[in-house]
């Protein structure tokens, strides 16, 4: 069975390519596929039929969801797995007259349908209910591509999406249902769920979430409007979707739980209630169409809803009815479906008022056409009218097999009223395509052989059928063995004897006709009933639905996605408070406080106060800068109160490159922040400070309150001597015990520093600019000055005694922070502290002298010392791992240096060697980029002003 | 052989210096970049299998004692982000030749995209790995820092608006989690995820909390879950392709990531299930709705993202091991199938000049590949089945049902909404780009970022069609060096479903790792080196 | 753990000064914003170390040493926040360059979508429903001769 199923996916596969090759001569190719899986189904689904043995194939996928591929042919999915591919097969070949030569669009029609039969054979043999889903949302998503499969007509557009919605949706609202039901159910096996049915309130829910599912799929009231509207697809596809195959798929799910949910609390009602609404309301508005195919779509609807009421009945009679029905109106509409197609292509039109003399010009698409009518209206000696029969009888005794009384005689009279519309709409139909009207003729192309062969065949199937009743009635009938006998035993014949079936079947064919035959007043008075009471028009509720999720969307997006910084951080902030918040207050407990470790702290504490807010007072650039940096400064003096000598010293270095990193930018932006009045707004940020402040400190005192535990930190100072061999615990931390913490802020620096250049020499090529500076220093340039390049300055921004000093401090610095570096190990210092002190020697450089002069500084391209130095860094992390150890594992030498004494070295300097590297280049980069750069714009702007103001 | 699992940070790192090093040579970075990515990729592939037979693999760096220096663990969750993640950034990596990026890349100062890409996924593997909360917060900064300066790439005047809001966002969020450290720091007196698991059970449960719920702030902002999610419609969709294709694959994930990491790790018995349930609902809700709003395509894929960010929120709030298998399968999902979305949205801009749905149409007869390359992952991440995301959500309906309060119901309810208005989204770009002839007469106020960024990333030399419809004229074909690699993501999302069966034990196994909590602390703690 | 009062005030006002300024509009002030707040989160870690001590170098002195692990973290922190503060700088630059100013601008499109909702009417991307029939041949009422000229003035 699976083979079968792949089968076709692959022939899906293959049909594009084979469309290429044979053009439309290929759907004769790929309608084997079906034809051969209709063959091979024979034998299996025989037995079945004849003693309800099942024929099962397991595959488990994902047990953990009770997703397995378990397929089985049981009486009910056998039956159904022929009509969709003998149909199929059917379809596919007509599809080869159909379509014109060489239409471009068929490689994907083919492919689409041929995957859509796949797809319906598995639904219908799918075993698992979640199996089931898969292939019933495939369906869905299939019809939607062949409803679009001309998207030029906005319709067309329009008419897919609204089937593609309202069957997800029911898709979806089955699915949960199916989630339950499995749950309840311990499995999600359909024959094992459907033989030992769970029952209770959740399974209830479940059960009526799934009708909603097949509600959808089969187009009843309220979602019938969907079906017509999918007529924008190939006549072929509306025979086999939206006739045989695809709204049976409803149909089939309420066959395949009827016999075990049909008692369910609101089962009945549901089903046969809408079933007849629908069977009515789809039997008038057939009546008032004039495209013949239209009007077998409303049918169509009318039709589902009959074969819901009847199948969703319940009863053993019922059922058996009910799949008769399904079969014949497989095979009747079907064909008449083909049978428009046949009319469309010969004629170039559908409407039955242009419509006129093809019986005599089509004699035998004629015959086909009224023998499916015939069986449509339920006329002797067709499978149509002994199903119909059948149904009738079973309502009869409905009230009493089901036990609802006289709500059985009630749903009886509902059929009938369906019937006789059905016989009016038949008759519509045949007169309206093969009658002669006092119009001229259509011009007519004579259909070939092949065109014709389908619907013949499926016409004359439909007839055969109508005189094998008696073992029709023993096969399908082994569908509904397990229900308890009713009242009378069913059966499929042609003669019941005088019974009230017989009577009213009679009354349904005369009365059909006089509707048909007095159709200009009904028509009157069913439009007159229309304008009357408004009758809520199901579509125009659904397109209301649509426009208000629309709507609300944008309401609901207008009103959150604010597309203003200041107001998402807002949000940010006020959760912050918020949430952390009322835990903070919840969690509030006395804290053992005490006061300042030392005076120094005091003093700076209240420096850093008074910096901090007359920061946020001020309103020059320049000053809120300054202010910032006595705060940094005064955190670093803490950190010194607080005996943390490396963080004051990096904090210091830090601050300093920082507060000149802010000059550099700021010498371009207007001195003062742009003016904003004093409002409400800003009240509101100066309270989201105030409180933010408060959260933060309310938090780290209750969190720093809570410890009990020792701090880990307090363990490094052996292993930091013995294992990382420094005696700076805080260095020896940073380059060995957390050195992957380094490593990674090592790249941060890298990739800061790259971004900076790159939005600052956006596509200008920089890379050369320290080429400049040779020609700077080639000799002659300007012989004995201090600071070779500096000459390329304007003599207003040259100071000879800052070039003097800087020549004196440059190459000391540079050397000092070599030192740092190397002592760093053992003494305050480190990388960092060393890479600093070397990129402020290069500011002081490029202060003095202009971007010339740090590229004389540093002949070399930042990206280089960066790429460098992060390289440097993790090789000297992967080192120890050639000498056997880990990444990152340090070993400790001792050598002998003739300036520093014994240096006691450790592998893990070659990783500070690196932290110096990237902090020089980040240096230079900033250098390079916020300075040189930014003198270069300015240089290119004051020159461009110049030459605009020589022009004029 | 457990050092393994340095490699995918240690690498790219190095191959980033070897990128700036050699500079100027175009193709010497991009022979580095592929051969460290293609590496990452096969040991990434190597620890998930370590991972699944011997349990959680851990090293403690530089052989120092688990609770003093950091360790890095890949358990069966971290094996498998690490390894859909990685793959997607190579594919990402690949396209971005065709895209052009490259040779953009050329002419600024160093070029800046290789190493930056690299210390990217450097950073991103980095946060998967790592066992030390301080650890993770500088993975977090390295992939954020890199991804400042991706997002701004070209500095045109749309980064740069765009831009700025991802990046003071970011750095909000990375002073919270800093603040947070210092506050677990403060009260445990540790920062090792392993030894947090067991001192944190010490503290008050009140106190507990309060640090829970700073960390929860942190991760939820850089997840992007709803009220905190508005900066990354607004961010994303202006960068380049491929920086927005492994942005939203990637970025939001690893917040994800990091909340499943502390909640089952740090927090075992949370009492935030309520909380977090809202959260999710909340953002599917909010999150598909702009999503349907939207009329570009970028921006509408932006939105689905952080709606589908609810849907691994949900799991992770149930917290029961089939939520949080649900959830991982959803991440490895989500991560791949977003990608490839924007990737095709790449193409659409490649091949239209916009992305703009006003502008664009009639790709399907156009572009038939394309379209097919569209249609596939569009439906995928509808939750159409048999794909992936159908798979994900199913798992996660579930677990829902399986909770059976009338919270979780609802939240079930809320996906289910949510899905439907996912295929409601798609759809409506599939019937208007692909399907619906070109509206000449589009509406005048649209604006159009994804122009101007394409004019950017193709310099001066290759002026953008201003109309879907010129493109769709003149016949141009699709540049196989953007196509292909698509198209192997594409692939890739089908095969999680083909291979959804062990893909699913997976999940369950490392959810099961999740719950139970001590395969990780033992691996960090008592495992050796 | 007794808890140094001084340092959770002035954390408090750092980050609370700092806040005040990131929720402002100029980039370069929101920047300032962002260092003080960092500047606050280390003297926090400073808290989380304890007590004040000696210095964490060996064979220095034999009081206790401060607790060198927050020292540590804090200075990763303080250097990265240096890069990416840099990083910021130049953005403020560029955008100075762009704009004129280095204030934070709003998003377009959402901007648009605002438009929308305030004007109440549907998103751009919905198809009113409109009556047409739906048929498997035939399109749009199309316009094809204007298509070339409108592209024409499309082009940038």
């Amino acid at each position: 069975m699976i083979a079968l199923v792949t089968l076709h996916f692959l022939a899906a596969a293959v049909a594009p390519g084979l469309t290429r090759w044979l053009d439309r001569r290929a759907f004769l190719v790929l309608a084997l596929v079906p034809l051969a899986s209709f063959v091979w189904l024979l034998g299996p689904v025989g037995a079945a039929t004849a003693d309800g043995r099942v024929t099962r194939v397991d595959l488990t996928w994902i047990p953990g969801l009770g997703l397995d591929l378990e397929l089985a042919i049981t009486p009910l999915s056998g039956v159904m797995a022929l009509v969709v591919t003998g149909v199929g097969a059917l379809v596919l070949a007509y599809c080869a007259w159909y379509f014109r030569a060489g239409d471009p669009e068929i490689w994907r029609f083919s492919a689409v349908l041929v995957g859509f039969a796949g797809s319906m054979l598995g639904l219908v043999l799918a075993d698992n209910l979640y199996v089931l889903y898969v292939f019933w949302e495939l369906t869905t998503v299939l019809s939607y591509l062949l409803i679009g499969h001309n998207p030029e007509r906005r319709a067309n557009r329009r008419a897919a999406m609204n089937a593609l919605l309202v069957t997800t949706f029911g898709g979806l609202a089955m699915l949960v249902g199916f989630v339950v039901l499995g749950r309840e159910a311990g499995t999600a096996r359909l024959t094992e769920i459907v033989a030992d049915p769970p029952t209770g309130a959740a399974t209830t829910v479940a059960v009526l979430l799934i009708l909603v599912g097949a509600i959808s799929k089969s187009a009843l009231v309220p979602f019938h409007f969907w079906l017509p509207g999918a007529m924008a697809a190939p006549t072929p596809v509306s025979a086999y979707l939206h006739a045989a195959a695809m709204v049976k798929a409803g149909v089939y799910l309420v066959a395949l739980l009827a016999p075990a949910f049909a008692a369910t609390p609101g089962w009945r009602p549901v089903l046969v209630g809408l079933g007849l609404v629908t069977m009515v309301i789809g039997g008038l508005r057939a009546l008032r169409q004039h495209d013949i195919k239209l009007l077998l779509a409303y049918g169509t609807v009318s039709q589902l809803g009959f074969l819901v009421a009847v199948i969703g009945a319940g009863t053993r009679s019922a059922l058996l009815a009910g799949l008769a029905l399904v079969c014949s109106h497989a095979l009747f509409k079907a064909t008449l479906f083909l049978v428009v197609g046949v009319v469309d292509r010969a004629t170039g039109t559908r409407d039955l008022r242009e419509l006129t003399g093809l019986a005599r010009r089509m004699p035998v698409l004629a015959v086909a056409a009224v023998l499916a009518a015939a069986s449509m209206a339920g006329v002797p000696p067709l499978l149509g009218f002994t199903a119909k029969e059948a149904a009738l009888a079973a309502f009869e005794d409905l009230g009493t097999d089901a036990g609802i009384g006289a709500w059985g005689d009630l749903a009886l009279v509902g059929l009938v009223l369906g019937s006789v519309l059905t016989v009016a709409y038949t008759a519509r139909f045949v007169w309206g395509a093969f009658g002669t009207r006092d119009v001229p003729e259509p011009s007519v192309e004579r259909p070939a052989a092949g065109f014709l062969a389908p619907p013949v065949v499926l016409a004359v199937a439909g007839l055969a059928a109508g005189f094998a009743g008696g073992p029709l009635t023993d096969r399908l009938s082994t569908y509904a063995d397990a229900l308890p006998e009713g009242a009378h035993e069913p059966v499929l014949t042609l003669w019941h004897g005088f019974t009230l079936a017989l009577a009213l079947s009679v009354l349904c064919l005369v009365g059909g006709l006089a509707l048909w035959l007095a159709r200009r007043p009904v028509a009157v008075a069913q439009a007159a009933f229309v304008e009357r009471l408004h009758v809520p028009d199901a579509e125009r509720s659904y397109q209301a639905v649509v426009r208000g999720v629309d709507r609300l969307s944008v309401e609901v997006t207008g009103r959150t996605q604010r597309g203003s910084l200041p107001a998402y951080l807002a949000v940010v902030l006020v959760v912050l408070v918020v949430v952390p918040g009322t835990a903070l207050v919840m969690a509030w407990r006395p804290v053992s406080l005490r006061g300042p470790d030392n005076v120094l702290q005091l003093a700076v504490a209240a420096l850093i106060v008074v910096g901090a807010v007359m920061t946020v007072r001020s309103r020059r650039r320049l000053r809120a800068v300054l202010l910032l940096g006595v705060t940094g400064y005064g955190t670093a003096l803490l950190f010194v109160a607080h005996g943390a000598p490396d963080l004051a010293l990096t904090q210091v270095l830090v601050e300093t490159f920082m507060l000149v990193t802010f000059v550099l930018v700021m010498r371009r932006l207007p001195p003062f922040f742009s003016d904003r009045p004093f409002t409400t707004t800003r009240l509101l940020r100066i309270g989201l400070g105030v409180l933010a402040g408060l959260t933060v400190s309310g938090i780290a005192l209750v969190t720093a309150g809570a410890r009990t535990a020792q701090p880990i930190g307090q363990l490094f100072e052996k292993p930091a001597y013995e294992y990382g061999g420094g005696k700076n615990i805080v260095n020896v931390t940073l380059v060995d015990i957390r050195a992957w913490d380094t490593l990674g802020e090592l790249s941060v620096l890298v990739v800061a520093a790259t971004g900076v250049a790159s939005l600052i020499f956006l596509l200008t090529d920089r890379a050369t600019s320290h080429r400049s500076a040779r020609l700077a220093r080639r000799p002659g340039a300007n012989p004995g000055a201090t600071l070779p390049a500096a000459a390329t300055l304007p003599d207003t921004r040259r100071s000879t005694v800052f070039e003097v000093v800087t020549r004196l401090v440059f190459h000391s610095l540079i050397v000092f922070s070599i030192y740092l570096m190397l002592a760093g190990h053992n003494d305050p210092g480190g990388g960092f502290a060393g890479g600093l002190v070397a990129g402020l020697a290069l500011m002081v450089r490029y202060l003095a002298g202009g971007r010339r002069e740090l590229d004389a500084a540093a002949p070399i391209d930042a990206g280089t010392v960066l790429g460098l130095g992060l390289a440097v860094a993790a090789l000297a992390g992967l080192l120890p791992t050639l000498l056997g150890g880990g990444v990152l594992q340090s070993a400790i030498i001792d050598v002998e240096v003739p300036v520093l004494g014994t240096l006691h070295l450790v592998t893990s300097v070659f990783f500070d060697i690196g932290v110096y590297l990237v902090v020089v280049g980040l240096a230079l980069d900033v250098l390079r980029s916020l300075g040189g750069g930014i003198d270069k714009h300015r240089e290119q702007d004051e020159g461009s002003s110049t030459r605009e103001e020589a022009i004029a | 052989m457990n050092q393994l699992v340095l490699v995918p940070v240690i690498l790219p790192l190095l191959g980033a210096g070897l990128c700036l090093v050699l500079g100027r040579s175009a193709r010497a970075q991009r022979v580095v970049s592929i051969a460290v990515l293609a590496v990452v990729v096969v040991t990434a592939a190597v620890l998930l299998v370590r991972a699944d037979r011997y349990g959680p693999q851990s090293v403690h760096v530089g052989g120092w004692p688990a609770d003093i220096g950091i360790s890095l663990v890949a358990d069966r969750l971290a094996a498998l982000m690490l390894l859909v993640s990685t793959i997607v950034t190579l594919c990402v990596l690949l396209y971005s030749f065709g895209q052009g990026i490259v040779e953009f890349g050329r002419d600024t100062p160093l070029s800046v995209f290789h190493p930056t890409y690299l210390v990217l996924s450097a950073g991103v593997s980095n946060a998967f790995l790592s066992a030390d909360l301080f650890n993770l917060f500088v993975g977090f900064e390295v992939l954020l820092a890199s991804s400042y300066v991706l997002i701004t790439l070209g500095g045109t005047e749309a980064r740069i608006r765009a831009g700025t809001i991802y990046i003071v966002v970011s750095l909000v969020s990375s002073v919270i989690f800093l603040l947070a450290i210092a506050c677990v720091y403060a009260a445990t007196g540790t920062v090792d995820l392993a030894s947090l698991a067991e001192r944190i059970q010490d503290l008050p449960p009140d106190v507990a909390r309060v640090l829970q719920l700073l960390l929860l702030v942190t991760f939820c902002i850089k997840a992007a879950v709803f009220p905190l999610s508005a900066w990354l419609p607004d961010s994303y969709p202006t960068a380049p392709a491929p920086v927005t294709a492994v942005f939203a694959g990637l970025l939001t994930k690893v917040g994800i990531y990091a909340i499943i990491r502390t909640q089952t790790l740090l927090f075992p018995d949370s009492d935030l299930r309520t909380l977090l349930l809202w959260a999710a609902i909340l953002t599917m809700v909010i999150g598909i709705l702009g999503a349907v709003a939207q009329s570009d395509v970028k921006r509408v894929l932006s939105f689905t993202l952080v709606s589908h960010i609810g849907f691994m929120l949900l799991g992770i709030a149930l917290a029961t091991p089939l939520g949080l298998t649900g959830a991982i399968f959803y991440i490895a999902h989500h991560i791949t199938v977003q990608t490839v979305l924007f990737l095709v949205a790449g193409l659409i801009e490649h091949r239209s000049g916009t992305t703009n749905l006003d502008r664009l149409g009639g790709l399907a007869r156009a572009a038939p590949v394309l379209s097919v390359m569209f249609f596939v992952p569009a439906m995928n991440l509808a939750g159409i089945p048999p794909f992936s995301g159908f798979l994900g959500k199913l798992a996660l309906a579930q677990a829902g049902v399986q909770a059976g309060d009338w919270l979780a119901l609802l939240a079930v309810a809320a996906s289910i909404v949510t899905s439907l208005l996912t295929l409601y989204a798609v759809a409506k770009v599939w019937n208007r780009a692909f399907w619906q002839p070109i509206d000449t007469d589009a509406q005048g106020e649209t604006i159009e970022p994804a122009s101007e960024a394409l004019g950017a990333l193709h310099g001066s030399t290759r002026v953008a069609p201003a109309t879907g419809l010129q493109a769709v004229a003149e016949e141009q074909r699709l540049p196989m060096r953007m196509a292909l690699p698509t198209l192997a993501l594409v692939l890739v999302s089908v095969g999680l479903t083909v291979l959804a069966g062990p893909l699913f034990g997976y999940t369950e196994r490392a959810a099961d790792e999740l719950v139970q909590r001590t395969p990780y602390i033992t691996a960090v703690l008592g495992g050796e080196g | 753990m007794s808890v140094n009062l001084l340092l959770v005030v002035v954390v408090g006002v750092l980050v609370g000064c700092g806040v005040t300024l990131v929720l402002e509009r100029s980039l370069t002030r929101i920047l300032v914003g962002f260092v003080l707040i960092g500047n606050g989160v280390n003297v926090l870690f400073l808290i989380s170390s304890g007590p004040a001590g000696a210095p964490p170098l060996i064979g220095r002195s034999d009081e206790p040493m401060s607790d060198p692990l927050p020292q540590a973290m804090a200075l990763t922190a303080i250097v990265i926040t240096l890069g990416v503060t840099a990083f910021g700088l130049a953005l403020a630059y560029r955008s100075w360059q762009l704009f004129g100013h280095d204030d934070v601008q709003d998003d377009l499109e959402d901007d648009l979508v605002r438009r929308r909702a305030d004007l109440d009417v549907t998103s751009s991307t919905y198809d009113e429903a409109d009556t047409d029939v739906p048929d498997e041949e035939g399109a749009d009422e199309p316009d094809d001769e204007s298509e070339p000229a409108s592209a024409e003035e499309e082009r940038p």
